[in-house]
């Protein structure tokens, strides 16, 4: 076990946020423990580039758009720093091209604001002075965090009012890849939905991409023609809340606020802010206090239900901000058993609760998801 | 006295070379007037380029890696077009090899040595397996391949994508969306440059040989020009086309096998990187010369490789596409253009056939 909490604790008390979560890395696969190098030396303001590698274009008004904001408030706070950027970086050989680069053209700090595993692994272990982040990322090294956020929260509240706004029950997601935050978003908003109705069920699309608003779109179209009157997704841009608009179905969103794209539809979406974080980041790294951390942004600070939308009922809107509320305060929390998983096996136990390591590394549909478990 | 255009049914080797040289410089003048209008600075970057590539052991070893499967692809395709057959499908055929070689990886235990050239043959055989049915609907129902090998490439990727997500994920829980890392690597000649490129160099050699020395490389060759003359010569033309679009086949798996084993180390959807559609570009700027194929994919490596580059100095990836896009746009206007000449025109009207 990684003790990273002290640390990433501080960095959120000194930013004036609720105490961050830190991930403790699988249980199988070499544990080491991680900055057993010490921090890494300090760099002056005016020498240092930030650099960032992104999955998608920032033109997207969603997840790499949020990125993009929190580059713009490092500039922001550091203004005579350089920072550069790479976007639609595939996730092939071209990625470790594009880090290599980075370290080349003397990057102090890099962050991939997606998982690019061993494609970033490969150029941090030849770096071992660049101080790197990768987002969603589960490997720990001497010069490489992680941070994500704890997005199975508001999730799990979109669900309750997604549950009560669905007529047929059937609920929809497009899904980019069979990964931890599809299932944990997946299980999490089912689990919110059935609160209200308890026969609500959901079925999911893969789509193999993160950003592709025609295959998002397509997906979007086959879920309400299979029935599905609630869409979710975990899609950086909102493809399918105009398919939803347009047949008169509802959508839940991800990274921003996209209401204007589908006022009728929408209901809310996982809003992320992740400039706070980047500041404090690049501030420790900057003054020589830089050792890796692993990071769970948590609800309220970093991650949030948006405000709900237009056609949301007010006593919708009502119940599910009174869950958020408790939630916020500590007095529930619905990742509690007994949850079975999609053969019906029991997985949590009644009277457990699922840690947030167990939440961040979710690999298993619940009962009621389909199109995930293979 | 006046001039008018003739069209050569080959173009001069000194033509046409001069007017490849002049498309890349007419390309990049204007890649530069369109970054100065844009409020860059053509000359640093262009000098960026060239240092970050040539300039470092980095760069060098990024080129010789991107390099390599184009050299793979290349060939595949250009072997392909010396039948006359069009193989789209090297992008599929890619994914089968990776996707066959990392099931040796994943579930035969052995020493490198061993596995290393298994995987190769099971790579190749993937490759080749790939290419069977659009083969055999060729050279007996002449269903076009055109079609069929670009079909199979969906069919490959989302095999991939399947495998690296489902069954065969990393069970370790560190990785996303893909497998574990394999046991077995290519071993490395330079750097993290891998025994794939040497290979793929010396394939090149050997293919270009037997096209110009043997007796099955001259059948193949008018077999491909003049599939009829070549039947009426008593040449096995069909036979010929299957054994041709195979070996296309596994030259393109070979190359997935490589790039899986020694530059990626785990199988995930997306490996081939349009590898297999950069192949086509590759093999018919070469003009399907496998010699030529080296010459195309250095300088697509060294285009592709620019455009990370550029990537990473703030252009974004559509104007990078736009620059790369311009430059194999001139070169195929090019290598038209080096075909006509000007001959001047005289008031006597030369009777046909007359000199």
């Amino acid at each position: 076990m990684i003790s990273t909490k002290s640390l990433s604790r501080r960095g959120f008390l000194n930013m004036g946020a609720a105490a961050g979560a830190s991930l403790i890395l699988p249980k199988t696969g070499v544990i080491k423990p991680a900055y057993a190098a010490g921090p890494l030396a300090p760099v002056a303001e005016a020498d240092a580039h930030i650099a960032f590698g992104h999955t998608g274009p920032t033109s997207d008004e969603g997840w790499t758009w949020a990125h993009d904001q929190g580059m713009k408030a490092v500039e922001a706070a550091f203004p005579a720093l350089r920072t550069s950027y790479v976007e639609s970086i595939p996730y092939s050989a071209d990625a470790t091209r594009i880090f290599r680069q980075f370290v080349a053209d003397d990057a102090c700090m890099v962050f991939a604001t997606s998982n690019y595993g061993d494609f970033l692994y490969d150029v941090a272990k030849r770096a071992p002075d660049v101080a790197f982040y990768e987002c969603d990322g589960r490997n720990p090294m001497d010069n490489l965090g992680t941070y994500y956020v704890a997005h199975w929260y508001p999730s799990y509240v979109a669900g309750i009012a997604a549950g009560a706004m669905s007529k047929t029950g059937k609920l929809g997601y497009v899904a980019s890849f069979p990964v931890p935050s599809v299932y944990s978003g997946t299980n999490a908003f089912l689990m919110g939905a059935r609160t209200v109705n308890p026969e609500a069920t959901l079925q999911s699309i893969v789509i193999n991409s993160w950003f592709d608003p025609q295959a998002a779109t397509q997906a979007g179209v086959a879920l309400i023609d299979a029935g599905c009157d609630v869409l979710f997704g975990i899609m950086d841009e909102a493809g399918y809340l105009q398919v939803a608009e347009e047949r008169g179905a509802k959508a839940v969103m991800w990274n921003t606020d996209l209401r204007r794209y589908g006022p009728n539809a929408y209901i809310s979406s996982i809003m992320v802010d992740f400039g706070p974080w980047y500041v404090e980041q690049v501030r420790r790294r900057l003054a020589g206090e830089w050792t890796p951390t692993y990071d769970l942004l948590p609800f309220g600070a970093g991650v949030d239900v948006d405000a709900w939308g237009e056609t949301v009922p007010a006593d919708v809107a009502a119940k599910a901000d009174a869950v958020k509320a408790s939630i916020l305060d500590g007095s529930f929390n619905p990742f509690m058993g007994e949850i079975k998983d999609s053969k019906g096996t029991i997985k949590v136990a009644a009277g457990q609760t699922m840690t947030e390591e167990e939440l961040y590394h979710w690999n298993w549909s619940i009962e009621g998801v389909s199109g995930l478990d293979s | 006295m006046s001039y008018r255009l003739q069209r050569m049914p080959v173009a001069a080797p000194s033509v046409l070379f001069a007017a490849r040289v002049l498309s890349v410089i007419l390309a990049l003048l204007t890649a530069a007037v369109v970054l100065a209008l844009s409020g860059k600075d053509p000359v640093a970057l262009g000098g960026k380029v060239l240092s970050s590539t040539f300039g470092s052991s980095f760069g060098l070893e990024d080129l010789s890696l991107l390099f390599s499967p184009l050299l793979y692809c290349g060939l595949a395709v250009a072997v392909g077009l010396r039948i006359g057959a069009w193989n789209i499908g090297a992008e599929g055929q890619f994914n089968l090899g990776a996707f066959a070689a990392t099931g040796v990886a994943l579930f035969v235990p052995g020493p490198t040595w061993l596995l290393v050239p298994l995987m190769a043959l099971t790579g190749m055989a993937g490759g080749a397996l790939w290419i069977l049915i659009p083969t055999l609907a060729k050279a007996y129902a002449d269903v076009s391949e055109l079609i069929t090998t670009l079909l199979m490439n969906f069919v490959a990727l989302l095999l991939v994508y399947w495998v690296a997500t489902g069954p065969w994920l990393d069970p370790s829980g560190m990785a996303l969306a893909t497998t574990a890392r394999l046991s077995v690597s290519v071993p490395y000649v330079w750097g993290i440059v891998h025994w794939g490129l040497p290979v793929a160099l010396m394939l090149a050699i050997g293919l270009a040989v037997m096209f110009a020395y043997t007796r099955w490389g001259y059948e193949v060759r008018i077999g491909g020009g003049n599939p009829g003359a070549a039947a009426y010569a008593g040449m096995p033309v069909q036979r010929h086309v299957i054994i041709v679009m195979l070996m296309s086949g596994a030259i393109a798996g070979l190359g997935g096998m490589m790039e899986v084993a020694g530059t990626v180390g785990r199988l995930q959807g997306g490996i081939s990187n349009n590898y297999g559609y950069l192949g086509i570009m590759v093999a018919v700027l070469a003009r399907a010369a496998p010699l030529g194929v080296i010459a195309t994919a250095f300088f697509m490596a060294v285009i592709l490789n620019g455009g990370i580059v550029l990537q990473s100095q703030g252009l974004t990836t559509h104007t990078v596409l736009a620059v790369t896009g311009l430059i194999l746009f001139y070169a195929a206007i090019a290598d038209e253009v080096a075909r006509y000449r000007l001959i001047p025109t005289t008031g006597k009207v030369t009777p046909k056939g007359a000199r």
